[in-house]
């Protein structure tokens, strides 16, 4: 594939370099192999959120919406802050396979499969909530220019409607470059299977045999989707975050957002990569394949995006000062010194700017405990941060005598807990029946079995 | 009042455009109509077993049968007839008082007996209470009435201070002085507020006379009553200083100072209640304006508590044989009613007349339920000469009679005994139905030179006067000579009573909660659902206290406090509230219910009457006010729940104020809001050249004799979109603040139009209120102790030429009419709810759930408005249905007519209730439409313009004399009031 040069043995930062092709085959069909207990134990326990968060949304289907916390002014809360969590996640995925892989950098080759697989995973989380959050979800169809005899059409002023195409292309894209990717690897298993599980892979590797044609036209089309997916990266959170642009609210309208939301989707999303792939790699022993040279480089992602938001934080206040627009100010003011979400703010100001500068210490970018605490702890001040952004603007918005408290009910907690169930379960499911590790690209990383490697 | 109908079902009340008294539906009307569909009405006769228990149904005869034989009983062994309801006059009156040969008590706790006792010991027995209109005056001082709500008899008076503060009429705004404890919505529209002492109003006001003879150099009658004034002794007991005595003493010099006082009414209620209307019509007679004050006001029999006590040792002594039970309720309103309520057991017979239960009623054992007002026929007499005839506006819903037909059974059943000195009236003479003796009684008034007769031939052409026309135009307005005032005597002792009873830091005052009043429609959901306008609280009672006093004790928002009496003790929750004064606990009277007054009214708030001395006035008035109490936190906290977010617009626009003395009128401005000092940035050159434009255009489309297209609202509109096109209408509303005094009228109207649930307090509590239209109130910013000026915003969809709700609906399910409306198509709407978050003004409301009407509510739905189920969104429409009623009655008169600025004014259901007709809605392409106009006038503004929404509400400025800021000593009333400067200079 593209990173054609062999990594330098002698690399320090890169230890337990697998020797030989078949090693690499091994130690990926190895993970495949019979379920532990742990694994068990964390498919029961993703189910068991699936199942309260499917609980709660037949709950909210059965009642309405009034099962949620939702009052004017504010009408958007948990549900949409956890559509733009899981859409900010799932941006690292194609930024590490897409735009790493144009700018032909070199440590994504461990992380890309399964930061893939969470971009996958994580915007089909995402998209339960466009949905589950209507009135009526059951008419979630008419989002669709579809003819009818109704002669109804959609507005396509509206940033909800770019959304739906929005997200809808770039799920597309990022399942498509995902499987494409994974192709090889399928044949990988096929080779490996018997029976049943051969045939499936047998049919899901499309009859790939690995020559020299097959090679030549798979990395033409790799190359092509990368490059078609990795402006997807930056459009689809703009396009996200117009949602809110658009909107004269104070606090959401603002032309910081696109950049920003981008910038926060990378961070959470980076952050999202190392809180997954840190247990998978102790679980099942990938030293040899990701290890801290992959994870160093995420946090300086993060370190770099950190310092975008922090930034754009701080641009944001400038520029209710600067623009001497009242209820800019007000917002902004209040969200700093309000008793109601005060503290959210500052959590978000410790999770996204403050926490994430001991990555700055070699020694914490590069430990996993660090690495994974920190790690969570950017995941939750994302999450807050769409929450401040959302639910502290739509609270004190233009008319003072409506302004309110919004906290969310037991459901939306429910539907919370079910949305990282749902992503969970799938994320299980997969490593367990495909290569979380691109087992070709490693390959690559070996050095070639050539007559004389006996001098080593 | 006009009933809207449909399919024989009244939907709504209108005014009766044909009155001329000013057009008006106080909410109380509209709470009667929820009341007639009540589902805790009683629905057939019947009988308990024993109070409060099961009704066991019997047929009409059998229950008309028993009350004669009761009532023959009770004659025959001397004992009384005695019947206790609400007022009433006009023939219902006469018949109580034939029935019960007197033996009748018409009460009410609103406190209205006092200013009966002054009339009768200053004008002679019977005489009318004092009738007021505000139209004319300069000046009105209140001493605390709640006369812009109904908690003081419903006679118009919004409609005429609305029209006394509007410089339009010619001549100045009116000024406004309240001296109360307690601002209650009323007051809250006062200019000036003196806060004094509970119970010490009468020696204000007498004080103030005295002060006014000798400005006026007043001989008159009545010098034995000014005699008694003393000003230092008044100051120094009510906290008024004697400064701001004399300010308002000087406001009464001149020919024609136009100055109106008004009483206390329930604020009043105190042991020299009497005393006090007394004062009070000797300075309104002092000023001698007969325009603003007259002495034939209401006539009618008015009871005083004295009254109920001669009833209640008539029972307790045994006495009375049958005790009827009209819709008053003394055993859970009037203090010390578990005395009333011992004393009921001891009647022969005790039968409710009502058609609602209440606590009282409940201890009937025999049940007549009489029909609603909506199913009655009945007349009455507001004020003297002026009567208002109602005809049924539907079939009775239920197996109930009116109370005329009952009466008129009895007297068939058990004729009375002769009257003393007179024959009693043959059985035959009886007219057969209620409907019949009325319409005989008003031939005999109407013609009293020559009985017609009703079985005659019709007239073919109807003199006016005839009881047809009566009928039709609803009232009958007739002469009355101008009472002779000369007669009036001032030698009355009315005053004496203490003003203050029981001990502690604290008064108790009790008021008249604006829609539930004494708590007559407490089981009205819309009484209990629409926020109170003050303090927007549903559901619940709760007690104001003064910011200072909050610190005091140690009390916030929602904490409860114990509240002593020497009678009594209420746990309440506070609403920490800048219009009590610092020494006074202002609790709302009439709430904390039981099953027994019906399902909505049960347990919500407490009842503030037993916690009140049952102690009776000079002249046997009710006492309400004047109870000392101490106050202390109590354990936990109460679950107020109350609309309002900031009390502050935090200088956002919403509230703009004119100095009443600068605005002389409004006109053509060459600027227009410039009055209202809100938009002060010098314009944008570019939107001067956008103003040109449109200029240019309009002449071109002149020329061609196309349509004018409508010129943009508001100079300051620019925008990068074109500006909707709307070639015959844009509909539009124009709200006066001015003349908006927030009773609410407005919101329960819509509630009554537009099918909203009534979602109850808990989903109130989570914000989940369905009102389209709600009145924000706003104080102006206030620091401590001061006392602020109180603003009221009404609140409605603003049908914004450019919506941000429209632009961002990804299924279209909101979008602009050709018309100017923001439509919204519910059977569209999938509920993303974006468009609430993008509407600046937060009236967007959403069906959380699919709301029910428990029957028999469902019959007052409106069929023409679209049902709208779980999931969607919903905000006010300028009431649609109305505006495509009339404009397809329009069209039918041929395409080329477009509907008449008269036909538009009072369309939508809010404007059509608003008694001081603040809302004004019109077609904004129409130069004669009062949106057109108000919009080039100098008072004009609209929210939140900054955000180009271009809407269609625009609001005009509130003027004000300036607010008086009382100084609050530390020590209560004693400090020294910083104010009492001349309005007069501020008039110029």
């Amino acid at each position: 594939m593209a990173i054609v040069e062999p990594i330098d043995a002698n690399d320090p930062g890169k230890p337990n370099r697998p020797e030989t092709y078949g090693m690499v085959n091994r130690d990926i069909i190895r993970v495949l192999l019979r379920p532990t207990p742990l694994w068990a134990l964390g498919v029961l326990i993703a189910l068991t959120g699936m199942a309260i968060g499917g609980w709660c949304w037949a709950q909210q289907f059965m009642w309405g919406m009034g099962v949620a916390g939702y009052h004017p002014p504010v009408m958007w809360g948990v549900y949409i802050v956890t559509f733009v969590f899981w859409i900010g996640i799932g941006h690292a995925g194609t930024l590490i396979s897409a735009i790493l892989f144009l700018v032909r950098s070199r440590w994504r080759t461990g992380v890309y499969r399964a930061s893939e697989a969470m971009t996958v995973f994580a915007v089909m989380t995402a998209l339960l909530f466009p949905v589950l959050h209507l009135g009526r979800c059951w008419q979630a169809y008419w989002f669709f220019p579809y003819p009818n005899q109704r002669q109804l059409w959609l507005n396509f002023k509206s940033p909800l409607m770019w959304d739906v195409f929005a997200i809808t292309t770039y799920f597309t894209v990022s399942a498509v470059f995902f499987y494409v990717g994974l192709v090889p690897d399928i044949a990988v298993f096929r080779d490996h299977a018997r029976g049943l599980v051969r045939r499936v892979y047998g049919v899901l590797s499309l009859g790939w045999r690995g020559t020299h044609v097959q090679w030549h036209s798979y990395m033409a089309a790799y190359g092509f989707f990368a490059a078609f997916a990795a402006p997807l990266v930056l459009s689809v959170h703009s396009v996200v975050s117009w949602d809110f642009a658009m909107a004269p609210t104070a606090g959401w309208h603002s032309t910081i957002f696109p950049p920003y939301f981008v910038a926060g989707a990378i961070f959470s999303g980076c952050a999202m990569v190392i809180s997954l792939l840190m247990p998978m790699t102790y679980l099942f022993d990938w030293h040899r394949y990701v290890n801290t040279w992959h994870f160093e480089n995420l946090a300086k992602m993060c370190l770099l995006t950190s310092g975008i938001l922090t930034y754009s934080y701080s641009m944001e206040y400038f520029i209710s000062w600067y623009s001497q627009n009242p209820y800019e100010q007000a917002i902004f003011y209040w969200r700093a010194t309000g008793v109601d979400y005060g503290w959210a703010f500052y959590l978000m100001v410790f999770c996204n700017c403050i926490a994430p500068l001991s990555w700055y210490s070699k020694f914490m970018r590069t430990h996993p405990v660090p690495l994974f605490v920190v790690a969570g702890i950017i995941n939750v001040g994302m999450w807050m941060e769409r929450f401040n952004i959302i639910v502290s603007s739509l609270a004190h918005t233009f008319d003072p005598a409506v302004w309110a408290y919004y906290w969310p009910t037991f459901i939306e907690w429910g539907i919370l807990i079910g949305s990282f169930g749902w992503f969970s379960v799938w994320v299980l499911l997969f490593c367990k029946t495909f290569p979380t590790v691109a087992i070709t690209e490693i390959k690559e990383m070996v050095m070639p079995p050539v007559k004389h490697a006996v001098e080593r | 009042m006009t009933a809207v109908h449909r399919d024989g079902r009244v939907l709504n009340v209108s005014s009766n455009p044909r009155a001329p008294v000013a057009a008006a539906v106080p909410p109380s009307t509209l709470f009667e109509l929820q009341r007639h569909y009540s589902p805790d009405r009683i629905r057939n006769p019947g009988k308990r077993s024993a109070p409060g228990g099961e009704i066991a149904a019997m047929a009409w005869d059998q229950a008309q049968g028993e009350l004669s034989a009761a009532v023959q009983q009770a004659r025959s062994g001397g004992k009384k007839v005695a019947w206790i309801g609400p007022y009433l006059n006009g023939q219902i009156a006469k018949l109580i008082g034939e029935v019960t040969g007197g033996n009748a008590v018409f009460w009410e706790p609103l406190g209205r007996d006092a200013e009966a006792v002054a009339a009768a010991a200053m004008l002679g027995e019977g005489a009318p209470l004092p009738r007021y209109d505000l139209t004319t005056a300069k000046h009105v001082i209140s001493f605390g009435a709640p006369f812009l709500s109904d908690g003081w008899g419903h006679a118009g008076h919004a409609a005429q201070v609305a029209a006394a503060r509007d410089a339009n009429r010619g001549g100045a705004v009116a000024h406004f002085v309240a001296i109360t404890p307690h601002r209650d919505q009323s007051s809250a529209n006062a200019d000036e507020w003196h806060t004094c002492r509970p119970g010490t109003e009468a020696q204000v006001a007498l004080a103030l006379a005295k002060l006014v003879a000798a400005t006026r150099a007043y001989d008159g009658p009545g010098q034995e009553l000014l005699a008694s004034a003393d000003p230092d002794a008044a100051a120094q007991a009510s906290g008024v200083p004697v400064a701001t005595l004399q300010a308002l003493a000087a406001l009464f010099s001149g020919q024609e100072p136009g100055v109106v006082v008004l009483p206390g009414g329930i604020a009043g209620a105190s042991a020299n209640a009497a005393e006090l209307a007394a004062a009070v019509t000797l300075l309104n007679v002092m000023v001698g304006d007969s325009r603003l004050w007259s002495a034939d006001g209401y006539r009618g029999p008015i009871s005083t508590a004295a009254d109920v006590d001669a009833l209640v040792a008539d029972l307790e002594a045994g006495n009375v044989g049958v005790l009827m039970i009209d819709d008053v309720d003394p055993v859970h309103t009037l203090p010390g009613g578990e005395k009333f309520r011992a004393a009921v057991a001891k009647a022969g017979l005790v039968v409710a007349t009502t058609s609602h239960p209440n606590e009282t009623a409940a201890l009937a054992t025999l049940v007549l339920p009489t029909h609603s007002p909506f199913e009655d026929w009945g007349d009455e007499e507001p004020w003297a000469g002026f009567s208002i005839v109602r005809q049924p506006a539907m079939q009775p819903m239920y197996d109930t009679r009116s109370l005329g037909d009952i009466l008129l059974d009895l007297q068939r059943g058990a004729p009375a005994a002769a009257p003393e000195g007179g024959e009693a009236p043959a059985p035959a003479a009886v007219a057969a139905t209620w409907r019949d003796h009325l319409q005989q009684a008003w031939l005999a008034n109407l013609a009293p030179s020559a009985a017609p007769d009703v079985e005659g031939s019709v007239d073919p052409a109807p003199s006016p006067g005839r009881w047809e026309d009566v009928l039709m135009a609803g009232y009958f307005a007739g002469e009355v000579a101008p009472r002779d005032l000369s007669t009036m005597t001032g030698a009355v002792s009315l005053g004496g009573g203490e003003a203050a009873s029981g001990s502690g830091d604290y008064f108790l005052q009790v008021y008249a909660h604006p829609f539930k009043l004494d708590g007559r429609y407490a089981n009205e959901p819309w009484a209990q659902e629409v926020a109170d306008p003050m303090t927007g609280q549903v559901w619940d009672s709760f007690a104001l206290v003064h910011p200072a006093t909050a610190e005091k004790l140690g009390v916030s928002d929602k904490d409860l406090v114990d509240v002593t009496t020497a009678t009594g003790k209420l746990t309440v929750g506070v609403e920490v509230h800048p219009c009590v004064a610092p020494d006074v606990i202002a609790v709302a009277l009439g709430d904390g219910r039981t099953a027994a007054s019906g399902r909505y009214a049960d347990g919500t708030g407490v009842n503030v009457s037993p916690a009140l001395a049952s102690a009776r006035g000079a002249g046997g008035t009710l006492v309400l006010q004047g109870n000392r109490c101490s106050v202390s936190k109590a354990a936990g906290q109460a679950d107020l729940v109350s609309t309002f977010g900031s009390d502050s617009d935090h200088h956002r626009g919403f509230v703009a104020v004119v100095p009443a003395a600068e605005w002389h009128g409004d006109e053509e401005s060459e600027e227009p809001g410039h009055l209202t000092g809100l938009h002060e940035a010098p314009m944008d050159p570019r939107l001067v050249e956008a103003e040109e434009e449109w200029q240019k255009a309009q002449a071109g489309f002149a020329a061609s004799g196309a349509r004018k297209p409508v010129q943009p609202e508001h100079r300051e509109f620019t925008s990068m979109y074109p500006v909707p096109d709307h070639p015959v209408y844009r509909f539009a509303m124009t709200v006066d603040t001015n003349r908006c005094n927030g009773c609410g009228a407005c919101a329960v109207a819509c509630y009554a139009e537009n099918n909203l649930p009534v979602v109850g307090k808990w989903k109130v509590k989570a914000g989940r209120q369905m009102a389209w239209i709600r009145i924000d109130r706003f104080f102006a910013e206030h620091s401590g102790n001061e006392a602020p000026s109180v603003h009221f915003v009404p609140m409605m969809c603003q049908h914004c030429g450019h919506a941000p709700c429209e632009s961002v609906c990804p299924v279209l399910a909101t979008y602009h009419t050709i018309d100017g409306l923001n439509a919204m198509v519910y059977n569209r709407c999938v509920g993303t709810r974006y468009c609430a978050n993008a509407c600046p003004y937060s009236v967007r409301r959403f069906n959380y759930h699919s709301y029910v009407w428990p029957e028999p509510f469902n019959l007052q739905l409106n069929p023409d408005v679209s049902a709208r189920t779980m999931g969607v969104m919903e905000k006010c429409t300028f009431c649609i249905q109305r505006i495509r009623r009339v404009k397809s009655a329009y069209r039918d008169q041929g395409f080329t007519r477009t509907i008449p600025d008269e036909a538009l004014r009072q369309l939508p259901a809010c404007a059509d209730a608003c008694p001081s007709q603040a809302l004004t809605f019109g077609n904004l392409i129409d130069e004669k439409s009062v949106p057109h106009t108000s919009r080039k006038n100098g008072r004009t503004y609209t929210i939140l313009s900054e955000v180009n929404t271009y809407p269609a509400v625009n609001y005009l400025a509130r003027a004000s004399y300036h607010v008086h800021r009382p100084e609050h000593a530390s020590s209560g009333h004693g400090g020294e009031h910083g104010g009492g400067e001349s309005h007069d200079a501020e008039r110029g």
